[in-house]
């Protein structure tokens, strides 16, 4: 995992160029997509948006880049208000949506080129960009293709390079990596960091993986069912939680209960500040985990209690999720992302 | 929280002149439209098709009706300008809803692009290829024999009739697609023009015609726009059909232009 917090601590000197929301809402017909957020991200910070699938995250984005006339509510990006001066939020705002948008028929620089004279580069300029950005997203060997030819990987690569032709002052990255392999996707999080490091550029990052907004953003906003349910650090929302935790899976739902009452029961001699029923699994949330087993797997011995695994973790955003909304962040992609890495780097099995 | 406010410390971009985009979103629509041949070459054929049917099955009986020194191919290649015309307008509305369901349509929308001139550059696109079109059928037409009443001078305002024509109703189609978003519907669109093409003076002249089907073909503007092109074609250059036909054709250009205009309204509320 990486860290976060120096990625944008350093550059908060004009905060009001950031995005500012307030009670935004969005209703399609009786449906409420997005229900009255509001929230604040500062000039040169990495946010994550974080949700699964059909939480209101695109929503928010089409809203904030003016693609969506909002049903009610106020928000601000780079200064201009979205309603009132969306010209202006266009020219500032670089977005690339979570639905790929190329014309298949057009070719790498025919399309880099189109979008940099729409932004108002010159010709000359508007192709230098192009062939710079083609070599910034490394598709410098498929210029003689059209874009319908490319992989999956190649038009997101693209499709983030179009995003970034005017050199825009907000970037607004709506789900970039998903259905990307694992390598792409790290070229994409380089090129993120390389963006807010480098140019300064606020980055307002929607993502359904929670290890993505873990690594990459100073701030975070969980959103569920179109409403913030938090918002915060990665770092202090999981230590809300309560610091690292003993996750007892069992074979069925009997014995879950029945291990829950007794280690409700010794909840105090053992040191537990609170336990979370996960399915099958229940989550100790103690300080000294690891050095608290023995205790824990004693006590379950003598309740006559026989667990299917033991892991010890350090929180994640996936507890954070879990507190907040009451339910699991369910979504497949998180879970093989989680299996293949995430879980490996933070979590040791206690044999 | 009070808005917040703007300390853009860099450089302004400079802004694209609203000819500028029209310019790149019709350059980029032509690009598009000549890379998918399949969607050009059927109307063309279809055009010719009839051309060469109409004038072998009616050319002979033609004689008892028109005026002496009129040719059938003058007044029935008009038809086949509209046919092309009519049959070509559908690519703009295409291009749009092909752009919709790529997603590149939102990508344009989300540039500080001009909604209008991302409505105008698949019309002006579909104009090069209806032009293109209609300067084939003339070809084939005088191929065929065809003597033009004001020589080859007047063709240039029998290909304008039918540019003018196919763009006015590209309109309608982008309407279609920008409202339906729908493939489907944006092609049957194509259905409305037979009513437009056949109730009219499309075999034989307003004076054959009797009852119904009269009255039809003088409330069809396509009724004044064939009249001017077969007037240049068999008569001379006649200032009241040509008038009549610039009025008709102006109409159906306004008419299907605001279309458009109302589709993509109803697109932008929708969202």
């Amino acid at each position: 995992m990486v860290s976060n917090s120096n990625v944008t601590a350093q550059r908060s000197s004009a905060p009001h160029d950031g995005i500012v929301v307030e009670s935004l809402t969005k209703r399609f017909d009786s449906f409420v997509a997005v229900d009255h957020i509001g929230l604040e991200v500062q000039s040169g910070e990495v946010f994550g948006f974080l949700g699964p699938n059909g939480a209101g995250k695109s929503t928010t984005v089409s809203m904030l880049t003016t693609l969506v006339q909002p049903s009610e509510g106020v928000a601000w990006v780079g200064g201009y208000d979205i309603a009132r001066q969306p010209g202006k939020v266009r020219q500032i705002a670089g977005v690339a949506l979570q639905e790929i948008g190329l014309d298949p028929l057009l070719k790498a620089m025919e399309l880099l080129t189109i979008h940099g004279r729409l932004f108002g580069l010159s010709r000359g300029a508007a192709k230098s960009r192009a062939e710079e950005l083609i070599h910034l997203v490394d598709l410098q060997d498929a210029l003689d293709r059209p874009v319908g030819k490319y992989s999956g990987g190649m038009r997101r690569r693209l499709d983030l390079a179009m995003s970034l032709v005017h050199q825009p002052r907000i970037l607004f990255l709506d789900e970039p990596t998903t259905g990307l392999d694992p390598a792409s996707r790290r070229v994409i999080w380089a090129e993120i960091r390389r963006l807010n490091r480098e140019q300064g550029m606020t980055i307002f990052l929607t993502t359904q993986y929670l290890e993505e907004a873990d690594a990459l953003a100073a701030r975070v906003a969980i959103i569920d069912a179109g409403k913030i349910v938090v918002e915060g650090t990665p770092e202090k929302l999981k230590s809300e939680i309560g610091g690292e935790s003993i996750n007892v899976s069992f074979h069925n739902d009997e014995t879950t209960g029945r291990a829950e009452q007794a280690l409700q029961a010794a909840a105090h001699s053992l040191a537990i500040q609170k336990i979370q029923v996960d399915q099958r699994t229940l989550r100790l949330y103690l300080k000294g985990a690891a050095s608290a087993v023995p205790a824990v797997v004693s006590h379950m011995e003598n309740a006559g209690l026989r667990p299917q695994s033991l892991t010890v973790s350090k929180p994640t955003l996936d507890d954070v999720f879990l507190r907040y909304t009451g339910h699991r962040y369910e979504n497949e992609a998180t879970t093989s992302y989680n299996g293949a890495s995430y879980e490996d780097a933070s979590q040791g099995a206690v044999p | 929280m009070k808005p917040p406010e703007t300390t853009d410390n860099r450089m302004a971009l400079p802004s694209t002149g609203w000819l500028t985009q029209v310019g790149i979103m019709a350059w980029r629509a032509i690009v598009v439209n000549f890379r998918t041949p399949g969607a050009i070459i059927p109307s063309l054929i279809i055009s010719a098709f009839f051309l060469f049917v109409y004038q072998a099955q009616l050319g002979g009986v033609a004689e008892r009706f028109l005026p002496e020194g009129h040719s059938y191919l003058g007044f029935i290649l008009p038809l086949s300008v509209v046919s092309a015309a009519l049959g070509g307008s559908s690519i703009a509305g295409q291009t749009i809803v092909t752009d919709i369901s790529t997603g590149y349509f939102d990508k344009l929308a989300l540039t500080p692009v001009s909604r209008i001139a991302l409505l105008l550059g698949p019309m002006i696109s579909n104009a090069t290829v209806i032009g293109l079109q209609v300067l084939i059928m003339m070809t084939i037409g005088l191929a065929m024999g065809l003597k033009p009443a004001t020589g080859i001078l007047g063709l240039l305002p029998v290909i304008a009739f039918g540019v003018f024509l196919g763009v006015g109703f590209s309109g309608l189609t982008v309407g279609i697609a920008l409202m339906t978003g729908s493939p489907g519907a944006t092609g049957g669109a194509g259905f409305m023009f037979f009513p437009l093409t056949f109730l009219t003076t499309t075999f034989v002249p307003m004076e054959q015609l009797t009852g119904w089907m009269r009255i039809a073909a003088t409330i069809n503007p396509i009724t004044y726009v064939l009249g001017a092109m077969r007037s240049l074609l068999n008569d001379g250059w006649a200032v009241a059909p040509m008038l009549e036909g610039i009025v008709a054709s102006v109409v159906l250009f306004c008419g299907c232009f605001l279309f458009a205009l109302w589709g993509l309204r109803v697109r932008n509320r929708r969202a």
